[in-house]
């Protein structure tokens, strides 16, 4: 193990690499702790202490989470890579309604690359619209709840200019971090966006992991690792699982040499669609909670509705919140593997280059025997994705703390980094293999 | 001094999202987001791609300066 990290920074390509993305990495941390032009540094952490001190949790602590504390801060980075989430979501979503996305998926590489682009476009529109949002609601004083602006102003000049400013700021914030994404994936290591999103949640780490040893105790610190340990475990183990269908390709001369005759497998994950229906469905429980802060009256009581949105979404522990999640995240999972994965298209693709899966005539009994396979698999996937989803939520039910998803050694968190750590460490590899040395993982 | 330091912070944002949108997008979208596709995109950059980074960088660099210069005047007022 050791000795293979010690032949990947000796290869200088590798290291050049690896060296690059940390690089990046660190750029990226150090305009995260970046204040916004115009924002009161002291008087913003001032707050987040106060926030911490007290059990009440706000109502963006996953998207906290996801922007690595950066967005409380109000800094620079603020918006983290949300905004190009979002984007490649909508833009992901739209390849279905739209049938001119519909046919630039199909394209091809040129096509592929024009859907990037308009990614990127949507990414900024989105920057500005979120990034005036928080502005408003930190000016308003609803982004840190028990922090009274008066004592405490975020932004002590809050003329229409200042803001404005703020705005623009961290919109360009957002742009850089999309650079910053493409260029580790174009000269580092790695998928930059997710390697990016790993930064984030891992700097939570340390701050979470020392705030439950502080306000609870050496030992309920010690069962949260072992547990933690236990689902990274799990996860990996899901993760890697893979259903191998095989295929069998028809030998077959051209000019004068011999090409296919070759047995092969087609991978089918059981976990096909990643954690990207974790974050679909926490960011649609996130919704009506929004809407009803953003509505609600300064003074007055608070509506019906409000109530009812408080009593059983927001509230965490409460078992409506819980099936509601739970059933959403198998209904996006089966969604995002019916949208990303054709089995028409993959069983004309293996016909076309004279391939076939033993005992299947090919054409559309494969494409059925696929599409049969693939939805019995995505079963267990998407359970295994609800249950570690909805652990944290049960497990701090049991020490009766008002606590959450922003736990970061269970749910979302972990299945990200989890993730995004095996697919870094296996290109690594890959990479490695290519020189002849042996990898990581065996 | 601070309102041309923020009229140079506003200038240089919107430079630097023209700038980076003007780059071409390796993304490749949500796909490849968490250990997707294994797509490899071996064309090297081209010498405009490079004017074009060192131009972000240099863009970059007159906005973070600006944004520390805002803040540190924020701190001394």
């Amino acid at each position: 193990m050791l000795s293979a990290f010690r032949s990947a920074l000796a290869t200088p390509d590798l290291r050049r690499k690896i060296l690059f993305t940390l690089g990046i990495l660190v750029l990226f941390r150090l305009g995260q702790t970046l204040p916004s032009p115009g924002v009161s540094y002291r008087n913003v952490q001032e707050c987040i202490r106060l926030i911490e001190g007290s059990a009440n949790q706000s109502v963006y602590s996953l998207i906290n989470l996801l922007s690595g504390g950066a967005l409380l801060q109000l800094s620079v980075f603020a918006l983290g890579i949300m905004p190009y989430i979002t984007a490649s979501i909508i833009v992901q979503l739209l390849t279905v309604v739209i049938p001119r996305f519909e046919q630039l998926k199909k394209e091809g590489q040129s096509g592929q690359n024009k859907l990037t682009q308009y990614t990127r476009y949507l990414t900024v529109a989105l920057a500005v619209l979120q990034s005036t949002g928080v502005v408003a609601l930190a000016v308003r004083g609803q982004l840190l709840r028990n922090c009274d602006t008066t004592t405490y102003p975020i932004v002590p000049d809050s003329s229409v200019f200042n803001l404005v400013v703020i705005v623009i700021t961290m919109t360009a914030g957002t742009a850089i971090i999309m650079w910053f994404g493409e260029l580790i994936t174009e000269r580092g290591i790695g998928n930059g966006m997710s390697l990016l999103m790993f930064t984030s949640i891992a700097a939570r780490l340390v701050p979470e992991g020392g705030n439950i040893l502080r306000t609870q105790g050496g030992l309920v610190f010690a069962v949260v690792c072992v547990f933690g340990l236990a689902i990274i475990t799990s996860v990996i183990f899901m993760e890697q699982g893979q259903r191998r269908v095989p295929v069998q390709y028809a030998k077959r001369m051209i000019g004068r040499r011999m090409y296919g005759g070759t047995s092969t497998y087609l991978p089918l994950k059981v976990n096909q669609s990643g954690v990207i229906p974790v974050i679909f469905a926490s960011s649609l429980l996130y919704l009506p909670q929004l809407i009803s802060q953003l509505a609600a009256s300064p003074t007055g009581e608070p509506s019906t509705w409000k109530r009812l949105v408080d009593t059983y979404l927001v509230d965490q522990s409460s078992w409506v919140h819980i099936s509601l999640y739970f059933l959403l995240i198998i209904f996006f999972a089966y969604f995002y593997v019916a949208i990303t994965f054709n089995p028409d298209e993959r069983a004309d693709e293996m016909k076309k280059f004279g391939g076939f899966i033993p005992g299947i005539r090919p054409g559309r009994p494969t494409s059925e025997y696929l599409g049969f396979v693939l939805n019995r698999l995505t079963l267990p996937g998407s359970l295994y994705l609800g249950i570690i989803a909805i652990l944290p939520n049960f497990f701090l039910d049991m020490t009766g703390q008002g606590q959450n998803q922003n736990f970061p050694f269970g749910g979302t968190a972990v299945l990200i980094m989890v993730g995004v750590g095996l697919d870094t460490v296996k290109q690594i590899e890959s990479q490695l293999m290519q020189r002849n040395y042996e990898g990581f993982l065996r | 001094m601070k309102l041309f330091l923020q009229i140079c912070l506003i200038a240089s944002s919107v430079l630097l999202v023209l700038l980076v949108l003007l780059h071409r997008g390796r993304g490749g979208g949500l796909s490849s987001l968490f250990g997707g596709g294994m797509q490899s995109s071996l064309s090297g950059s081209t010498v405009v791609e490079k004017n074009l980074d060192r131009l972000t960088l240099f863009v970059a660099a007159i906005w973070v300066i600006s944004a520390v210069g805002v803040g540190l005047l924020l701190k001394v007022s």
